[in-house]
């Protein structure tokens, strides 16, 4: 069962700055304290950037974590479809 | 004896002379043989009809064994990127060396009169072929032009819908610059980073359709919450140390014990009280205990055992091995039994000695 915590970026400064979290809502996934790495098909595989489409998404994400994490996987596909993953800037400094 | 002669049907040397192609074993060779080959001509011979016409792969480069002329034949006709399939086979089979070479190896081998005329194709036929060949060719010409004009209409368009775009954001230049912590959806190009509110976006024509985006628009946007870049610390992505992993400096000296104090533990554990004891001393006269223990285990133990008198601290060289009960002596049992009766009755004597005196 996966367990979900919401955290405030302005009490956590120092996590915030280790996943480099510019956007909120941001959703970071671990397994057994490794953190998990998702191939959205956006720029970022550490974090997932804005909000689920639907609830389905959001499970069907954390069923492929959990299953690639047991089989010892550190990077897995998402299955959401492209066109429900928000979009963003990745810009650095406006450049 | 007939000299010898070599079977290329067979395989082998015989010496009966022009016998051996009437043997039933060469016939079944040569039925095996005709079968391997039959299904490439009939491949072929469809082919006369209406030729294909693909592109090159290194693939049309495969050959095939001609069994009448001994020789390999290029199966496909390629030129450039095109290759007619099983056009060189149909060349071939059309020759007329080809044909001169089937008459003498049926001759030869004594085949059956109708499987003949499946290898061989008439000079007509083959110019039936090259008459489709030459309209497969136009056809295929004509294909590639269409999906080349298709790709150039495509191109065009997306170019034109790109020029669109930026001439739509260049145009309202009355919004003004976005303050920190506003939302700013974009396209991941970065070709626009100048925030709108959420009903004057443009449209983005290149991707996904307006309406399949609307739920990120008109739901909740993200939030900027400012770059995290500290020169000098790492992140993530730099592959610094992750903040659960870093040693926190009081605990950096490696003496922190894990686990269970001994208190803790001894409350978990059933130990019985002399243990409790023991486990109250220190470590040498706990050592100090177990060896006066042992010694008085030995004590108990029968003094005439063997290797009782054996000195364990004594040191042994690599090939030492136990000696008793006269295990390494050679010769019969009786010997070693009478040994051992003469020294016990030494022994018992000695003993009636000591009990006298």
């Amino acid at each position: 069962m996966a367990t979900i915590y919401l955290v405030d970026v302005d009490q956590t400064p120092v996590y915030t700055h280790y996943f480099d979290i510019s956007y909120i809502p941001s959703t970071v996934f671990f397994f057994n304290g490794q953190h998990m790495k998702v191939d959205y098909g956006s720029p970022d595989h550490t974090k997932f950037v804005g909000s689920f489409k639907t609830k389905q998404d959001f499970i069907d994400l954390i069923e492929v974590i959990y299953r690639g994490a047991m089989r010892g996987k550190l990077i897995v596909q998402s299955p959401i479809d492209p066109k429900n993953i928000p979009k963003y800037d990745l810009l650095y400094q406006d450049i | 004896m007939a000299p010898p002669e070599r079977c290329s049907v067979c395989r082998q040397t015989f010496f009966c002379g022009r016998g051996h192609v009437y043997s039933r074993k060469h016939q079944r060779q040569l039925k095996v043989a005709l079968e391997r080959l039959l299904p490439q001509v009939e491949a072929a011979r469809k082919a006369l009809r209406a030729a294909q016409v693909e592109r090159y792969v290194p693939d049309h480069e495969r050959c095939c064994w001609c069994l009448c002329c001994g020789c390999e034949v290029r199966k496909h006709l390629s030129h450039g990127n095109l290759t007619v399939l099983h056009g060189g086979l149909l060349e071939h089979l059309a020759s007329p060396e080809h044909k001169k070479a089937t008459n003498r190896f049926w001759w030869e081998n004594k085949g059956e009169f109708q499987m003949k005329e499946k290898f061989l194709i008439s000079p007509q036929d083959y110019a039936r072929f090259k008459k489709s060949m030459v309209k497969s060719l136009d056809s295929y010409e004509e294909k590639e032009d269409e999906v080349i004009k298709e790709m150039a209409a495509q191109i065009r368009e997306v170019e034109h819908s790109r020029q669109e775009m930026v001439r739509s954001v260049l145009e309202p230049q009355t919004v003004p610059d976005p303050e920190e912590g506003s939302s700013a959806p974009g396209s991941w190009k970065g070709t626009n980073s100048q925030v709108a509110s959420t009903s004057q976006q443009p449209s983005y024509v290149d991707l996904p359709p307006a309406p399949e985006l609307d739920w990120m628009e008109t739901g909740q946007p993200l939030t900027f919450i400012g770059h995290q870049d500290t020169p000098g610390i790492g992140n993530i992505h730099s592959g610094a140390t992750p903040p659960w992993m870093v040693q926190d400096e009081d605990c950096s000296s490696g003496n922190q014990q894990i686990g269970p104090s001994y208190e803790e533990f001894l409350k978990e554990s059933k130990l019985t009280n002399s243990e409790m004891v023991m486990g109250s001393l220190s470590l040498p006269t706990q050592i100090k205990l177990l060896i006066v223990e042992e010694k008085q285990k030995l004590k108990k133990l029968p003094p005439d055992r063997v290797g009782a008198n054996f000195d364990h601290n004594s040191s042994t060289s690599a090939g030492w091995l136990p000696s008793f009960g006269r295990v390494w002596n050679n010769g019969r049992r009786w010997q070693s039994r009478h040994q051992f009766k003469t020294e016990a009755a030494a022994r018992n004597k000695q003993q009636l000695h000591k009990k006298k005196s």
